[in-house]
């Protein structure tokens, strides 16, 4: 494979030589001229000057059809070969190709008498130049490394999509599992706010121990059954992290925080006198914080996992039952104090990142 | 030629000149194609490991996490506080093997009770169905199972190893592994009250009801110990400060069987799947119980200095 040299160096400093920047036609010493026959002779080499300007310019545009900047059609040497290897050190031959920059004779660089063209391109003082030059094109390797990469997954200006399942931690009577679904807006790369949507009817069920304390304590824990939640929340990201998976792959994570507001649609259920007792569902206002942790697949796929805790008042059922008429009474079923309820949910699923990909706008 | 570059010479001046002949020898210069991409993949960067120069914090090295302290989680009647400590050493960067150890609550000599178990003793009820199960409220806390210790034997694997920038300010190196192996957790519970036949039917030892409930309240405060051998998982992240102290959060479960709230729970004959008492305290009142909990230490490697990959 050829080496390359993204960076062009040596064919500007063949350039540079081929210009003849650092040369100009001498005067002859001594003479003394007149006015008017000086200005003439330097018109006569600014348009030497000028042309070979153009001249070569235009030699560079036909050689030059792509940034592999190395020996393929500028070939300095004898061979002409594309992917030639390198010249050999001080092959000044120079013969096969029409821009032929190692001239006659000269090889000390420079100065005075002979071609003039040689003398301005720079001839054969270029020789040992280009050949070192032609070697190093072919041996140098200089790969753009930058000290800081660019972030692998942007957040900003994105929507994220964000389907997950939710399972209760802190409640030992009931899980309250959940399908949610959620949706983001990034508005910086490190904040987001964005809404999330969460149905329980049909996924809960009351737990064994439950039914084992009513039983050997005779004593019923008052429960509660949710239907759904909505959520306002704000998302930021304090953590962004790599990981090298034996040092071989490499993925981005991040960690954020959350926080926001809601309502969930919750009722209690009857345990106490569940032949009489029946709620509906009423909503709470509910307020929810929480920590996560996302990994990213892909530069808009992600998975993450978040424990959030929901937090509400809830109204449970009343532990004693009235006698009589006021059994029916629906006053009577609630407890008269209303329970601070903290809903510790862990939520797992994937998160998915509109538009699929990205750009920057400016290259590093 | 000779007349165009005079008069423009003599209009706007040789750098002007030289200006105007670059710009036209610029529009016939074709613009290079980029082909950064390529340079990138077939340059001497490709096949090359995704880090250089990585600290290994753990090849070679003995990882003390002292001390080494864990809250369990989801406890329905009494919680352990885990004050322990965990030895590791590492073959290779990736596996390792350690063991753990762990007291619960400082021997016991706490008790953090749940909400659970304070309603039941300021609201439980005892009557003849449940006499056995609860003899008396106020005495439930002495009934319940806890946890007195956790030991364990495990195989630790690290796959991944990287940084986390905090605020975008701080940078700490960090490493994630799972870790698996078998648990040995001692438990305190309710003392079983039954004795076996040789034919293997069981006999409660003495009788509890009404009459006789000094037995009852007798058998309510008896306990026993045993060791139950579980399972182990769990997985840590690492996070290292230096080449020798880091910060372990970790995150193990060790499920077993056990009576947890000294009921008498199962052993009779069911007419449905679900369980029926059967007048004694023995292994079928027993059910699966998924222990789990959390754990924060403070990481010392040993020797200090690490290992540099290439």
């Amino acid at each position: 494979m050829k080496k390359i040299n993204t960076h062009g160096t040596p064919l500007l400093e063949i350039e540079s030589n081929a210009l003849g920047m650092q040369k100009s036609p001498p005067i002859a010493a001594g003479k003394v001229r007149g006015l008017a026959v000086e200005r003439s002779r330097m018109e006569k080499a600014w348009n030497v000057l000028i042309t070979g300007c153009l001249f070569g310019m235009l030699a560079a545009a036909v050689s030059t059809g792509t940034a592999f900047a190395q020996n393929s059609d500028m070939d300095f040497t004898s061979s002409s070969d594309e992917g030639a290897d390198a010249p050999a050190a001080g092959d000044d031959s120079g013969g096969g190709s029409d821009m032929d920059f190692t001239g006659g004779g000269d090889s000390g660089g420079g100065g005075g008498g002979g071609d003039l063209m040689d003398d301005l391109i720079g001839g054969s003082t270029s020789d040992a130049t280009t050949d070192t030059a032609a070697e190093e094109v072919s041996e140098e390797i200089s790969e753009e490394i930058f000290a800081v990469q660019q972030i692998y997954a942007l957040r900003i200006n994105r929507v994220e999509l964000v389907p997950s399942v939710a399972f209760t931690l802190n409640d030992p009577f009931t899980s309250h599992t959940a399908l949610s679904i959620g949706v983001n807006y990034w508005w910086t790369n490190v904040l987001a706010i964005g809404a999330n949507f969460l149905w329980y009817e049909g996924l809960e069920s009351e737990s064994d121990l439950n039914f084992s304390v009513r039983r050997g304590s005779r004593l019923s824990v008052p429960i509660s059954e949710y239907q759904l939640g909505a959520h306002l929340n704000f998302t930021y990201v304090p953590l962004y992290g790599k990981f090298a998976m034996f040092n071989e792959f490499i993925f981005q994570w991040d960690a954020y925080l959350l926080g926001g507001v809601g309502l969930m649609n919750t009722r209690p259920r009857a345990v106490i006198d569940p032949e009489v007792r029946n709620f509906d569902y009423d909503l709470r206002v509910a307020f929810n914080v929480g920590v996560g942790i996302r990994v990213f697949v892909s530069r808009w796929l992600a998975i993450f996992g978040e424990i959030r805790n929901y937090m509400y008042l809830e109204r449970l059922e009343a532990l004693d039952v009235a006698l009589g008429a006021a059994r029916q009474d629906t006053a009577t079923w609630l407890q008269d104090e209303v329970a601070f309820t903290n809903n510790v949910s862990i939520h797992l699923g994937a998160t998915i990142f509109l538009p699929f990909d990205f750009e920057y706008q400016l290259p590093r | 030629m000779r007349s165009i570059l005079g008069f423009t010479n003599r209009l706007v001046g040789f750098p002007a000149t030289l200006c105007l002949a670059l710009a036209c020898a610029a529009t016939v210069l074709p613009a290079p194609s980029a082909h950064a991409q390529e340079i990138q993949i077939t340059g001497p960067l490709a096949g090359q490991p995704a880090v250089r120069g990585m600290r290994m914090y753990r090849v070679d090295r003995l990882q003390l996490i002292v001390p080494a302290l864990g809250f369990t989680l989801q406890d329905e009647f009494s919680r352990s506080l885990m004050t322990g400590l965990e030895a590791n050493y590492h073959f290779t960067d990736y596996l390792g093997i350690g063991v753990y150890g762990a007291a619960a609550n400082f021997g016991n000599s706490i008790r953090i009770d749940s909400d659970l178990t304070t309603q039941i003793i300021a609201n439980g009820q005892t009557t003849g169905t449940n006499r056995l199960s609860m003899p008396d409220e106020a005495n439930f806390g002495d009934q319940i199972a806890r946890l007195q210790g956790l030991a364990s034997l495990h195989l630790l694997f690290a796959p991944l190893r990287g940084k986390l920038s905090l605020f975008q300010g701080a940078f700490v190196d960090t490493d994630f592994y799972v870790m698996a192996g078998v648990a040995l957790a001692f438990v305190e519970e309710r003392a079983q009250n039954f004795t076996e036949a040789a034919d293997g039917t069981r006999v409660a030892t003495g009788v509890c009801d009404a009459a006789n409930n000094q037995a009852c309240l007798d058998s309510q405060t008896a306990r026993e110990s045993r060791i139950a051998i579980a399972p182990m998982l769990g997985v840590g992240l690492n996070l290292y400060f230096n080449s020798y102290l880091g910060l372990a959060l970790q995150w193990r479960a060790f499920p077993f069987a056990m009576n947890p709230a000294g009921f008498d729970d199962g052993g009779g004959t069911a007419e449905s799947s679900v369980p029926v008492p059967d007048g004694m305290l023995d292994d079928r009142d027993h059910r699966f119980y998924f222990h789990h909990m959390v754990n924060v230490g403070l990481i010392i490697n040993l020797p200090p200095e690490s290992q540099v990959s290439e």
